[in-house]
């Protein structure tokens, strides 16, 4: 089901802790532990060295890209304790803003949707996350939610922007008024939910516990098309979550396991239309994942396996045991 | 001798026991040195000199050098050290200059023993010989090295470094008349003990101060320096020039370095600013610490390894006033936080992923080559095979192509573009989008769109629904009545198959000659209105027509959009008439003369060329024969469509509600179309199909998406007279006072649609121009211009 089109050459001299692609699936983006982040055009299959960026003085755990409408820009994060934000102008990528307002290591870095503007949010090993806002003219704004996860912040993701209500109640000429949420997950082994109040401050709107271990990455569902709000989470206890909330007003959140793992998971991503779940896991494997018709997550191709195997044939049960 | 003492050390190393402490002392500490038996350590700083014995569970005080009442200033340390090989013999640097040593085997209180005051400002650093018992080496601010034999009063030699000042000085193991310096200009010189007046060797090291220096302890030759540029370098000196062989970036200025024992390619840092952790690196891997310790809450200001064969005590003090012990097993490790993995889904349902090379190697090596043609293996970056070392790491990095159907999105690509959307009557645009899938292998959907021809292009529902359109909204009583009046036209023509070709054609040709009258006019509108040049946007002039029809259907649309367009009176009658007579009440009205047409209908429904199973047709004659409107399937189909939307096929489920239009659309709330029109238009717009985007943007029922054209389209209009850009809103110019909207022909203010030439900004009403350009290509206004227009 799955084969290797492209071993891309990274010439990273040290582990590769991210790669991310853009917003059309034509640059490549990876960061290392050698403090440097890479820029790759992967086009038809290509592996074309763009930009190689250096200003880290730490490996670099996170790379993101920003929405295409506000130009070509890059958010990388480091144990530097520093966020740099990359922007290309006239072909050539450079630092346009740099952020240090952490006091321990940044581990994650993640983009606001594209209609609230220029909103990056950022995780840290000190415990909190902070908000930056671009407000023009080269100026960014910062917000702090201190303690949001003691002994520290490993993953930060955004809902989707949906507005409540229809477009059309709005008055012309004003900015929708969207509903700014996010999802965290820290070394408290807790995935934290946060809504932005209207007085503009962030407050912790809820607090989703299941895991054993702590939660390596979360993942907010791409809403396409789905009524309900999904999150993934994965851990360092091995299990990911798929957690759901089918009524809004209600915000009760419930989990499902999806899988326990042996080893350690890294990481989760949704596919664009949010039906497959990928996950790789410490044994440096990417799994993927469907949801069956009877709500049961189903692996249907298992990467690293390889070629023609496809675990379909593996029913519930049986992954339930494993 | 020293071999004797390094076994014996090593022999005593074994029963080395303790946990990670702390002790707290009375003030802040400068520098911190360690008894050679490794169960005391030395304390100094400015008002501190203690020696504490390191227990099992406790740091416990055991010696206050600091006795006197009012203590000198020779007692205000900025470096101690404890003689490797003589248990009573320590040194301290104060920070007047002076050198100190002590001999803990007096019988006093004060166990001061010898005094030198030869340099002139703060010593940095005092060092004994590794071997010899009574020399003893200075490096001090003022620039100078002094080398001091203990049984004599004074210097026996003095160093000129012939720059600024000495930061650090130290001893070679494996030379024994060798020294290295380390100066705040950035440079390292290497010295003969026994030749004062020139150094060996000088090479620039560090960019700015080189604070620090470490011989490696395994007489390797290897010295490592840090510096304020952030770096540790490791230097081979046994060459002829100094040669970097690794360089480590920490991320602050480096002031103390110390090899790890027993452990080649490991070294401890710490900082003197900024960073309060201390590090231990492997050089080889220079970029992720191997180990941190944090718990200090100042800058660590001395660092020593407890035992010179144990790797995993470590000391230190710092400025918090405290006094740690760590253990290495206790530390951080952040190359175990840091994440080995990245993944990505990829737009194209592709999926990148980088892991750890050693594993991902392993993987490769029993599945040979599974890369693809286009880029052999060999992309692959080699792992070195002198270097098979586990602390080192590096990635690979692949990108992972999904089968079609499995995760790919090149369907989507496909779908979006194949797709039929409008246009064409229902009938055919369901077979057409049910082909479409097929060949794509989706036959799910394919199905889908078979059923839904079947479901609402069933004989006589057609007109229905179009006859309801044309008497307009709140008509719903008189629609079963419709519906009546025509079952039993249709049951009439039914049968009568022989003329179906015929009346067929007739349909077709009829609809093609509205859609060709609904294009031209409906084109030019556009493009007067706009003033832009973009034709190219109404070659889906039917579908213009069609857009046209259903706005007009909505009384209220209707109403909203008049004023906006500002028509021109003398277009409104063509308007009109394409609203006036859709398709759909004109085959009626055909109807109403030849008892076949509706069967004629039925005709095109049921025995168009398709590959769908008989007994769906036959279920739709059943359909009709009991005489099911197709509201009664609409909730089915309204599922349908969630179900799609869940499954994440957004795609379809605009499409449908695109092509059946007003016949579901009253169903599903508007809300809930908003969100698959904007999730399908974002998605089109990801895969780079802007023109399907526009399509659906223009198709799309929904205000707030069909705005989206209008959004962030600028007008820019020229003053026909003075040719400036007009700035300010309306048609007054702001240089001439002139109103810039007359037509050149008539010489009146336009009013409603008024077109111009861009290159002259010259125009008028649309009419007059059209006529004037009948016989003339010039400028109506006669300024010369052969005026185009697009």
């Amino acid at each position: 089901m799955v084969s290797v089109i492209n071993t891309v050459d990274t010439s990273h001299e040290d582990m590769i802790h991210d790669a991310q692609m853009d917003y059309y699936g034509t640059r490549l983006a990876t960061c290392s532990s050698d403090r440097s982040v890479k820029i790759f055009d992967v086009r038809n299959g290509g592996q074309i060295l763009i930009a190689d960026l250096r200003g880290h003085e730490g490996p670099v755990w996170q790379v993101a890209w920003a929405h295409p409408m506000y130009g070509n820009i890059l958010a990388s994060c480091s144990y530097d304790r520093k966020v740099i934000i990359w922007k290309e102008e006239n072909g050539t990528w450079e630092k346009t803003h740099e952020h240090t307002g952490h006091d321990s290591s940044v581990n994650s870095v993640c983009w606001a949707p594209h209609d609230y503007g220029l909103i990056l949010a950022c995780g840290s090993s000190d415990g909190a996350i902070s908000l930056l806002t671009y407000t023009g003219e080269g100026q960014w704004d910062v917000k702090k939610i201190n303690n949001a996860h003691t002994i520290g912040c490993n993953a930060v993701s955004w809902a989707p922007a949906v507005v409540p209500g229809s477009l059309i109640d709005q008055p012309s000429g004003q900015k929708p008024n969207y509903i700014k949420k996010f999802a965290s997950g820290g070394c408290d082994n807790l995935i934290k939910l946060w809504k932005e109040e209207e007085d503009g401050q962030w407050k912790e709107e809820q607090k989703l516990e299941a895991h054993s271990d702590w939660v390596r990455d979360v993942a907010w569902a791409p809403s396409i098309g789905l009524p309900t709000s999904t999150i993934a989470s994965c851990s360092q206890d091995g299990r990911v979550f798929v957690w759901t909330c089918d009524d809004a007003s209600s915000n009760t959140w419930s989990p499902k396991l999806l899988h326990k793992f042996n080893d350690v998971v890294w990481h989760v991503s949704w596919s664009i239309t949010a039906n497959i779940l990928a996950v790789s896991g410490g044994d440096n494997k990417v799994t993927l994942w469907k949801e069956s018709v009877d709500g049961q997550w189903v692996c249907i191709s298992d990467v690293n396996k390889g070629q023609g195997s496809v675990s379909a044939s593996v029913t519930e049960g049986q992954q339930n045991e494993q | 001798m020293e071999k004797m003492s390094r076994v014996t050390t090593a022999l005593s190393s074994s029963a080395l026991t303790g946990h990670t402490m702390h002790c707290h002392l009375d003030a802040p500490a400068n520098a911190i040195s360690v008894c050679r038996d490794a169960a005391q350590v030395v304390v100094a700083g400015r008002s501190i000199f203690k020696i504490y014995a390191i227990e099992e569970e406790q740091f416990v005080e055991k010696l206050n050098l600091r006795v006197g009442r009012k203590p000198s200033l020779n007692l205000s340390c900025a470096d101690v050290v404890w003689h490797q090989m003589d248990e009573n013999l320590l040194a301290t640097a104060a920070t007047n200059g002076v050198v100190v040593t002590w001999n803990l085997g007096r019988p006093s209180r004060n166990k001061q023993d010898q005094l030198f005051t030869e340099h002139k400002r703060t010593v940095n650093k005092v060092c004994f010989h590794p071997s010899e018992a009574h020399v003893l080496l200075s490096g001090s601010q003022d620039g100078f090295m002094k080398c001091f034999d203990l049984r004599k009063k004074d210097s026996v030699s003095t160093f000129s470094g012939q720059s600024e000042s000495v930061r650090d000085v130290q001893f070679s193991i494996r030379d024994y008349f060798t020294f290295a310096s380390t100066f705040e200009n950035g440079n390292v010189q290497l010295w003969d003990i026994r030749r004062p007046d020139r150094c060996e060797r000088m090479f620039t090291a560090h960019n700015g101060p080189v604070f620090c220096c470490d011989w490696h302890p395994e007489d390797r030759g290897w010295l490592a320096t840090g510096g304020r540029d952030k770096m540790v370098k490791v230097w081979d000196m046994t060459t002829q020039r100094a040669k970097e062989v690794h360089c480590v970036q920490t991320i602050a200025s480096v002031a103390r370095v110390k090899w790890r024992p027993e452990c080649r390619h490991h070294l401890a840092t710490c900082s003197m600013m900024v960073d309060h952790n201390i590090y231990v690196w492997d050089v080889r891997r220079p970029f992720v610490p191997a180990a941190m310790f944090e718990e200090h809450r100042d800058v660590t200001t001395g660092i020593a390894w407890r035992h010179p064969h144990d790797p995993s005590f470590l000391l230190s003090g710092s400025k918090d006033s405290t006094l740690c012990q760590h253990l290495f097993r206790d530390a951080s490790q952040p190359v175990e936080r840091a994440n080995p993995e990245g993944l990505c889904y990829g737009l194209f349902g592709d999926l990148a992923f980088a892991a750890k090379e050693s594993l991902v190697a392993a993987e490769s090596g029993r599945k040979p080559c599974a890369g693809d043609r286009r880029h052999p293996i060999f992309f692959k970056r080699k792992l070195d095979p002198a270097e098979p070392f586990a602390g080192l790491a590096s990635s690979a990095l692949s990108v992972f192509e999904m089968e079609p159907g499995s995760g790919s999105m090149s369907w989507f690509v496909d779908t979006a573009e194949r797709y039929a959307l409008a246009g064409r009557p229902l009938a055919e645009l369901c077979d057409h989008n049910s082909k479409v899938a097929r060949e794509l292998g989706r036959n799910q959907v394919a199905q889908t769109w078979t059923m839904l021809r079947i479901i609402y292009c069933s004989p006589g529902l057609v007109p229905t629904a179009n006859l309801n359109h044309s008497v307009g909204k709140g008509s719903s009583c008189g629609l079963p009545l419709m519906n009546s009046f025509n079952l039993k036209d249709m049951a009439q023509g039914l049968g009568s198959e022989t003329r179906l070709d015929r009346s067929k054609g007739d349909t077709r040709s009829d609809t093609v000659l509205l859609d060709s009258s609904a294009t031209l006019i409906t084109n030019e509108d556009n493009e007067e209105t706009e003033g832009s040049d973009v034709p190219a946007d109404y070659l889906l002039g039917d579908v213009e027509g069609e857009e046209d029809e259903l706005y007009l259907l909505d009384p209220d649309h209707a109403h909203t959009e008049e004023p906006e367009y500002v028509l021109p009176q003398e277009a409104f009658p063509l308007r009109h008439e394409i609203v006036d007579t859709p398709p759909g009440p004109e085959n009626l009205q055909d109807k109403a003369d030849s008892p076949h047409v509706s069967g004629s209908e039925a005709d095109v429904a049921s025995l168009a060329p398709m590959d769908s199973s008989f007994s769906l047709v036959s279920v739709s004659h059943a359909l009709y024969d009991s005489r099911l409107p197709p509201d009664f399937f609409s909730a089915l189909v309204c599922d349908m469509l969630r179900f799609y939307a869940e499954q994440g096929d957004v795609q379809m489920a605009v499409s449908v509600l695109i092509v059946l239009g007003e016949r579901v659309r009253k169903d599903i709330d508007e809300q809930t179309q908003e969100h698959w029109y904007a999730s399908y238009i974002d998605l089109l717009q990801r895969f780079c199909l802007w023109n399907v985007s526009n399509q659906v943007v223009k198709l799309s029922t929904s205000r707030a998406i069909s705005c989206l054209n209008q959004a962030s389209t600028t007008l820019h209009v020229n003053c026909s007279h003075c040719k400036r850009p007009m700035s300010s809103r309306g048609w007054v110019c702001d240089r001439c006072h002139r109103c810039a909207s007359m037509c050149a022909v008539c010489h009146h203010v336009v009013k409603g649609l008024f077109v111009w030439c861009q290159g002259c900004s010259h125009g008028g009403h649309l009419q007059h121009i059209m006529k004037w350009l009948e016989g003339s290509s010039h400028c109506p206004a006669g300024c010369g211009h052969l005026c185009e227009y697009s």
